[in-house]
């Protein structure tokens, strides 16, 4: 899919859980991050985590030197979880 | 793949194990394709998304989650559309997240504030949702991705971002 939409002359760039499915089908920019299947942009109610992957993938547009780049994003599924329940906590104290 | 690349996915050995159970499921490619190019800023620039959620407007007819060799159709959904408006009809990952803030899987809310924010430029006027369950991976690349590309490229996007869900 990502493939086909850049050969057409648009640049694209994807976001994966699965490194070895994105090594194997070789997108022409990705950012792979260690987290749960289905929580591609991390953790419920964390907004600047969820921007962050947003622009973090958009970055790469304009940062990747080579097709089939992929980027490790630099943060764990346990520190997401870890500052989402923050997130949620300073919610409910807001509330 | 290496067992350093192995250590780093939260569920490894995804590729091998879908296509132990499916052959011929999961895609192989040996080449890479050649980079295009961005003719304007991120700010300036026009984007779109493309999904295998599962994600659609409420009142749409629901993918086909049950059929055993997947949905082979996509829904286009107005990048204007509030997260009350969208479902998710999927059954291949877990949910837990989205079902509590659709974003974790379907960024509409974030991506409508960077364009408010004009840190993106605009939207396109549709984003595109289809399932990931597809065990045709030949009659997906044939139709589904080109007749989804050709809707994306119609709207004339500068940039597409994608999450295979």
């Amino acid at each position: 899919m990502q493939r086909v939409i850049e050969k057409r002359g648009i640049p694209t760039v994807s976001v994966s859980v699965a490194l070895d499915v994105t090594l194997h089908i070789k997108p022409p920019r990705a950012v792979f991050l260690p987290f749960m299947m289905g929580h591609l942009f991390g953790v419920p109610f964390h907004k600047n985590l969820q921007r962050e992957i947003i622009l973090t993938a958009l970055s790469r547009i304009e940062q990747a030197k080579q097709s089939g780049d992929v980027y490790f994003f630099p943060k764990t599924w346990a520190q997401a979880r870890k500052e989402g329940k923050e997130v949620e906590s300073n919610l409910e104290a807001a509330d | 793949m290496e067992k350093s690349n192995e250590e780093k996915q939260l569920r490894p050995g995804l590729w091998a194990t879908v296509n132990e159970r499916y052959p011929g499921s999961m895609i192989t490619k040996t080449d890479f394709i050649p980079l295009a190019k961005l003719i304007k800023p991120l700010a300036e620039s026009r984007l779109s998304f493309v999904s295998t959620s599962g994600v659609q407007l409420r009142g749409t007819l629901p993918f086909d989650t049950a059929h055993p060799i997947g949905d082979y159709t996509f829904r286009a959904v107005p990048s204007n559309s509030k997260t009350s408006d969208l479902e998710i009809h999927q059954l291949k990952y877990p949910t837990a997240g989205a079902e509590r803030d659709l974003n974790v899987i379907y960024p509409i809310e974030r991506m409508q504030e960077l364009a408010a924010e004009k840190i993106i430029g605009e939207l396109a006027p549709n984003f595109y949702s289809f399932i990931g369950y597809n065990m045709d991976a030949e009659r997906l690349e044939r139709t589904l991705a080109e007749t989804i590309a050709d809707a994306v490229e119609a709207e004339k996007p500068d940039v597409v971002l994608l999450a295979p869900a």
